[in-house]
């Protein structure tokens, strides 16, 4: 247990004495420029270039050597960790912020204790590495006074993932909060926070008793209320169909809930413009046969609400099919035995068993709809939504980060409110019927009334889900979709040629280089996506800690922030010292992965909610340290759910595109940047082309991750199920 | 390669372990011998279970020391204590086979894998399941995971070997052969082994002694003739074989007996059972089912005259529900061959044997 | 067993500091000019590449509109990682000469350049210069409006026909620079209140307000409007690729943009970025649009005006005050004007 302790202190020591302190990617300094290599540690550059608010740092990281050196089991070994640990951390972030590269960040400091004479850059290597051997110190003595039963992983993987969410979530959001109450002369004024929060036009009602537009956050809530409603209701006839029907075809029920999770923004939009647009091809068709006059109705709120429909029905649907799936059907026996009709039994027992998985699914709908960005831009028309007025608030002519804020504020209220209504709604209720006993119960079948209903919803739905990807598929081939319809490569080619020149094989293609940018961030992002989310999961389901519930919900806060929010906040937090990442692919790749981890984090809860905790116990008795015991006991059951977040992370990478919009760099282009461009340009061919493209190649991935992660030990696990489920009631 | 045995004595001393407000187990103190198997003992949430996983180190306690060895393991992680726990669930690990299941503790141990594996063979080989080390666990039948749960918390050799209520998931009849097996092991290997049960027929069965918990507190530490001969309370005599618990007063205690006045008659008790510091007054005689004898005639001697409201038959013995002028009795009689029909009205005898006095 | 545990844990660090160093990594673009591009991207591509070859320094170009250039520059004022921003609208190219994000350079070109140009260098004080012109105009549906027998619109006055009723796209000015110079430039022609009398009465035949300022024309080419406004060149794109649209400009006036091209204050690479400034001013430098298939006006009087490109001399123009209308207070109250009496009446 000492090693490690020993480990971090000499790693803190390295990295203050022996390697450059700041970093050499960022802004460089007029005044003394830190040298390269050793001498740029903050050892000699405190002592040489007049760095002096680098010095005190020894203190604590004496105190680390001094814990140490105590005899093993000294009462002051983990209370000098703690103290020497937290009291580093502490002076290294509170100068980093309050020094800047140009002396006193903050005018009251420069008055407090007189101007500096010079400042300084970002942190680099060297102030990572102490800080994390601080932050591992003090995790290390708060272990070794007993907390989290004494376990330093456990701490240390509390203070690294709080740390991590303080940095990439919280102070970045907090930038651009405190920024609604920008007076305009660069301070903080309450007044015009109210002012901003109580605009008319976010909350006039209007549209209720004469013909104007109501306040745009009427508009997202009854488009978001209407999203839930719709989408829960199909997700509920599919889960229905697929589970309580005969319905043969279930391996298509399943790729239509993959389909719009792997389809890049805009292209759903973009088919329904084609199909039902005033030239679209239903409407001429209907034109022509029925003499309907061609109309725009499909701009505003019908439009939108369509394709939010058809993007978010999947989700309600991945929801939905658990619930009905985890019904036990004894309960439902048993209240044919009480003599309930086939209706009865359905409307006593099956249903009441479905409400929190209806209120999760409404619940879902409700917040992508609001958060949703891609299709209100495209078909919004007149129907004005908060996260295209936020967007246009940092970018529109009006150019109003603080209203941008004060919006921003509105919509994760909105987000908050929905989530604490439902906990209300649901209250502490547990309906869950998936207990370790054996349900040996054959579901009984569905009242015939409702069984129609499902299919009658179900169906119809499907049916138009696949015509409009059908037409996407065939846009990419056609010459001028709409007006031209010969079909041709042309597009293809534009976007991904290859060529052979002298020195071998040329990517003469337009897309190459956002593909290769887009995998290349996919590719790294999933993975610590996954990684994060499922170590915080961990932290949830298995450890006991104080303050575990708030620790929950903030986790999930970036879920609830709209991209753009975050997209501009990032700039704002990480441009300048202490912490320098804007124009590197790593501020990209953190983005992604803060954002996208609520969602790894759900996945992993759900699935470690079903290994016993007796496994992990087992394994901790026979000798396996927590980390092994993740690795070799809960890692391998948790191939489903890492899977998943997989999976949803290298989609959502590809995928996103109101965050990353502010943050692609010329160097790091991304592919959804590039095909909204070419959208912007009516260059559809190409947008469609390589969207399909990107359809395709997602597909091929996610086939990919679960040939090599999921499904290993599958000829001998097929039996496991039940083994997993064997908790004691 | 064989399993060798590295026993060692567990000591609590003044331990206590707090929820928030809530106190789980409070100011607990015992030691067991190294060798030994004790049983705790006690109702639902009397605190049994968190006592053994402190012991195994999946809790720690809140104050107080534990000694495992003389060695003060109390800030200990579970991982860094030589104890290994036989679980309620089995815990074996679905994805692994039963080999590699009893291998793991030696392989994340850091054995050699050819080592880990023949130890492991070994293991299985004394519970008797070798040839089975290929299969999964979930093709096995419960009694036979719950061997494989042995084998593999038995390979390392802990110093303490913990069972958290292993025989509850199996049916009667296994259960009675799974607990003589259990015990049989521990005997031939020398293990000190630390058992946690509700079920205190199981408790006499397999334990050297028997520590019984109520309310977070040790109600009384004993061995099982101990126990059941001479319970400290009320609570320890009717948890332990049940007790018919009967409002007395003792009267008088001289010449190695006891007086003890019940309604109208004077019972004598052995004084070596009744606890020295008990003050003559009101006490609780505890009188054991099978220590009521029924007898036809009415109203001759010292007995109780009772009524019988139910009677059932149940192949070996006999049980009675008999209401009387000391409460509603429960007694247990051998004699099947000519039950007393419900209905009827006897008299009731207390046996020398299985009459106790504990304090009010 | 804490061997195995310091091993872990020292793996774990271990990429730790592996992921630091990936996020402090020098990235490529330390050696690389940084331009952000405000024109369509076949244009970005075009100019860097011939810079390049010019110059041998590399760029790096990355697409903006201008409201995220503009949006981007302030988020990085602080700390600048942009070196140029070159093309879109001359408007915010003010704005941010005025929030002094961007610092004066004269130019060797200024001689030949077009007057509008050198108005652009003079009102944002040296820190902006014009490189291109686009007029402010309508884009139609030639084939629609043949079949409906509707004469296209030449004037402004034309928009509020009847036969357009519901057929007309512009965008929404507090979204789109487009837009807010269509609305400056008809407060110039029709004075304040004459200019919000006729956005009243064209409110009625407006079907929506976009967010994007091109949007109209490419809603324009695929027939789900009949007219748009637009900047002319956007809707001539359309119209080389081979959608059945033309354009025309308002016989009462009409407003333009002046594309320009501005040093960011703070650039570390500064020579590079006048290198760029320079040829983006140069004939060769302003013959890229051409080449790829842009039909603005160029400024440099000597770099050769594509043949597509509207003929200025045909297009009357206003005077456009581009430092009144440009300033922040004066967009402000125009656009919540805007909000208050056209936007909320019931669209």
């Amino acid at each position: 247990m000492r090693h490690s302790s020993a480990l971090w202190v000499v790693l803190g020591w390295v990295g203050f004495a022996l390697l450059p302190w700041f970093s050499s990617a960022a802004t460089q300094l007029s005044v003394n420029p830190p040298g390269a290599g050793l001498a740029g540690s903050a050892l000699i550059d405190g002592l040489a270039n007049g760095r002096w608010w680098l010095l005190p740092l020894l203190a604590p990281l004496v105190a680390g050597v001094g814990a140490v050196a105590l005899p093993r089991h000294h009462s002051l070994h983990p209370w000098l960790l703690l103290v020497g640990g937290a009291a580093g951390l502490l002076w290294t972030v509170v100068q980093g912020f309050a020094i800047g590269l140009n002396g006193w960040n903050w005018p009251g400091l420069a008055a407090l204790f007189g101007p500096l004479p010079q400042g300084q850059g970002a942190f680099g290597l060297g102030a990572a590495l102490t800080m994390t051997a601080f932050l591992f110190q003090t995790t290390g003595g708060f272990a070794g006074l007993g907390c989290m039963k004494g376990d330093r992983f456990t701490a240390g993987a509390i203070g690294l993932v709080l740390l991590s969410i303080a940095l990439f979530v919280f102070l970045p959001v907090g930038f651009v909060l405190s920024s609604a109450g920008d007076s305009g002369a660069g301070g903080f004024s309450p007044l015009a926070l109210w002012t901003r929060l109580t605009a008319p036009d976010i909350w006039r009602l209007n549209c209720l008793y004469e013909n104007r537009s109501c306040g745009v956050v009427w508009n997202s809530v009854f488009l978001a209320t209407m999203t839930g409603l719709l989408t829960t209701l199909l997700g509920l006839a599919f889960a229905l169909v697929a589970v309580r029907t005969g319905f043969r075809a279930k391996g298509l029920l399943r790729m239509l809930t993959v389909l719009p999770i792997i389809t890049p923004p805009f292209v759903i939009s973009l088919a329904v413009i084609l199909l039902f647009g005033r030239t679209g091809t239903v409407t001429l068709a209907l034109a022509d046969w029925f003499g309907i006059p061609p109309s725009r109705w499909i701009y505003g709120l019908p439009g939108v609400l369509l394709t939010q429909t058809l993007a978010f029905t999947p989700i309600a649907f991945l929801v939905m099919i658990g619930v009905v799936q985890g019904i036990g059907p004894s309960l439902e026996e048993a209240a044919q035995t009480l003599r309930a009709s086939l209706w009865v039994t359905f409307r006593t027992v099956t249903w009441p068993m479905m409400r929190p998985g209806v209120a999760n699914a409404f619940l879902i709908g409700f917040i992508e709809s609001l958060a949703d960005f891609g299709n209100p831009l495209i078909l919004g028309g007149n129907y004005d939504v908060l996260s295209t007025k936020i967007y246009f608030a940092v970018v529109g002519a009006q150019n109003d980060p603080g209203r941008a804020a004060a919006l921003g504020i509105i919509l994760l209220g909105l987000c908050l409110g929905a989530f604490w209504l439902q906990r209300r709604w649901l209250g502490t209720k547990s309906y869950a019927t998936v207990s370790g006993k054996g349900d040996n119960g054959v579901p009984p079948a569905l009242p015939t009334g409702v069984r129609v209903a499902a299919f009658a919803t179900a169906l119809p739905w499907a049916v138009f889900t696949f015509i409009l990807y059908g037409m996407v598929l065939f846009g990419g081939f056609t010459e001028n979709w709409g007006r031209n319809n010969s079909l041709t490569l042309r597009h293809y080619r534009n976007a991904f040629d290859l060529t052979w020149g002298e020195h071998g094989l040329i990517w003469a293609g337009r897309a190459w280089d956002s593909l290769f940018t887009t995998i290349q961030v996919a590719g790294l992002s999933a993975p610590l996506t996954a990684a994060v989310g499922l170590m915080t999961a961990y932290l949830l389901v298995r450890q006991r800690f104080a303050g575990q519930s708030a620790f929950e919900f903030f986790t999930m806060l970036s879920f609830a922030i709209p991209g753009t929010v975050i997209g501009v906040s990032y700039i704002l937090a990480f441009n300048q010292p202490p912490v320098e990442l804007t124009g590197t692919m790593a501020i990209l790749i953190l983005c992604i992965v803060f954002r996208n981890m609520p969602v790894s984090i759900r996945a992993g809860v759900a699935a470690m909610s079903q290994i016993d905790r007796s496994l992990d116990e087992s394994s901790l008795t026979l000798g396996a340290g927590n980390l092994q015991t993740i690795r070799r006991v809960i890692l391998p059951l948790l191939r489903p759910a890492i899977v998943a977040s997989l999976v949803y992370s290298f989609v959502r990478a590809i995928t996103s595109i109101s965050a990353v919009i502010f943050l692609v760099s010329p160097e790091h282009e991304l592919a959804t940047a590039y095909i909204v461009g070419r959208v912007e340009q009516g260059d559809f061919g190409l947008a469609i082309a390589y969207s399909s493209a990107l359809i395709v190649l997602m597909g091929a991935v996610i086939a990919l991750i679960q040939l090599v992660v999921g499904e290993r030990r599958i000829g001998r696990r097929t039996t496991d199920r039940l083994a997993l489920q064997e908790k004691p009631v | 390669m064989s399993i060798a045995t590295n026993a060692s004595g567990v000591e609590f001393r003044n331990v206590t372990r707090r929820y928030g407000q809530a106190v789980a187990v409070n100011d607990v103190s015992f030691s067991i011998r190294a060798g030994d198997l004790v049983t705790l003992l006690g109702p639902s949430g009397c605190g049994k279970t968190t006592t053994l996983r402190m012991i195994a180190g999946l809790e720690m306690a809140s104050s107080g020391t534990i000694l495992i060895g003389g060695k003060d393991v109390t800030r200990l992680p579970a991982t860094d204590r030589n104890v290994t726990m036989v679980f309620q669930s089995y815990a074996l690990f679905p994805h692994m086979t039963v080999a590699e299941n009893v291998a793991y503790g030696l392989v994340v141990g850091g054995m050699r894998k050819t080592d880990a594996a023949e130890k492991a063979a070994a293991g299985l080989d004394l519970v008797g399941l070798s040839g089975y080390g290929q299969r999964l666990p979930s093709e096995l039948s419960g009694g036979q995971q719950q061997r494989v749960a042995v084998a593999r918390a038995l390979v390392l050799e802990p110093e303490v070997l913990l069972f958290d209520e292993p025989l509850s998931n199996l049916d009667a009849k296994l259960r009675r052969k799974m607990r003589d097996d259990i015990r049989d092991l521990q005997q031939t290997l020398g293990l000190t082994s630390v058992y946690v049960t509700h079920d205190q027929e199981e408790a006499l069965a397999v334990s050297d002694r028997i520590i019984v918990m109520n309310r977070s507190v040790i109600a009384q530490i004993g061995s099982p003739t101990d126990l059941y001969r001479r319970p400290r309370d009320r609570f320890v005599a009717d948890f332990i074989g049940g007790a018919n618990l009967i409002e007395a007063e003792l009267i008088g205690r001289g010449d190695g007996v006891a007086a003890v006045r019940v309604g109208h008659a004077v019972l004598p008790v052995p004084d070596a059972d009744v606890a020295a510091d008990l003050p003559l007054g009101g006490v609780l005689l505890a009188v054991r089912p099978n220590a009521i004898r029924l007898r036809a005639e009415v109203g001759t001697g010292n007995g109780v005259p009772v009524t019988v409201r139910k009677a059932t038959y149940l192949g070996s013995h006999m049980e009675y529900g008999l209401t009387s002028a000391l409460g509603d009795l429960f007694a247990i009689d051998t004699n099947v061959v000519n039950p007393v029909p419900a209905g009827t009205t006897v008299t009731a005898r207390f046996a020398d044997d299985g009459v106790m006095v504990v304090p009010r | 067993m804490s061997g195995v545990v310091t091993g872990w844990t020292g793996r774990f660090g271990a990429g730790l500091v592996a992921l630091v160093a990936l996020a402090a990594s020098p990235a490529s673009a330390q050696e690389r000019l940084t331009v952000l591009c405000g024109v369509q991207e076949e244009w970005c591509k075009a100019i860097a590449v011939a810079f390049e070859k010019k110059s041998g320094i590399p760029v790096a170009m990355s697409r903006k509109s201008a409201g995220e250039a503009l949006a981007q520059l302030r988020a990085e004022a602080a700390n600048p990682k942009t070196d140029v921003w070159w093309g879109g609208p001359g408007d915010p190219h003010l704005q941010a000469a005025e929030e002094g994000l961007t610092q004066p350079q004269d130019s060797q070109y200024a001689k030949d350049l077009q007057p509008w140009a050198l108005s652009q260098h003079r009102q944002s004080k040296g820190r902006s210069v014009g490189i291109y012109a686009g007029a402010l105009g309508f884009v139609y549906n030639v084939e629609m409006l043949a079949k409906r027998k509707i004469e296209p619109p030449k004037c402004w006055a034309d928009l509020l026909r009847p036969e357009f009723k519901d057929e007309v796209q512009i965008a929404n000015p507090n979204a789109s620079g487009t837009a807010y110079t269509a609305l400056a430039t008809l407060v110039q022609i029709f004075g304040e209140d004459g200019a919000f009398e006729y956005l009243k009465k064209l409110n009625d035949n407006v079907n929506q307000y976009t967010k994007s300022g091109s949007a109209p024309a490419s809603a324009v080419s695929r027939g789900e409007t009949l007219v748009g406004v637009i900047f002319t060149h956007d809707g001539i794109n359309q119209k080389v690729n081979g959608f059945p649209v033309d354009v025309s400009t308002p016989c009462e006036g009409t407003g333009y943009e002046i594309g320009s091209v501005s040093i960011i204050k703070g650039t570390r690479k500064l020579d590079a970025a006048k290198a760029f400034y320079e040829f983006a001013l140069s004939p060769e430098g302003q013959a890229t649009g051409a080449q790829a298939k842009q039909f603005q006006v160029p400024s440099n009087k000597k770099a050769p005006t594509p043949p597509e490109a509207p003929n200025f001399e045909d297009i009357r123009f206003i005077d456009y005050n581009f430092q009144k209308y440009g300033t922040a207070e004066e967009r402000k109250r125009l656009l919540s004007r805007w909000d208050s009496e056209i936007k909320s009446a019931g669209k």
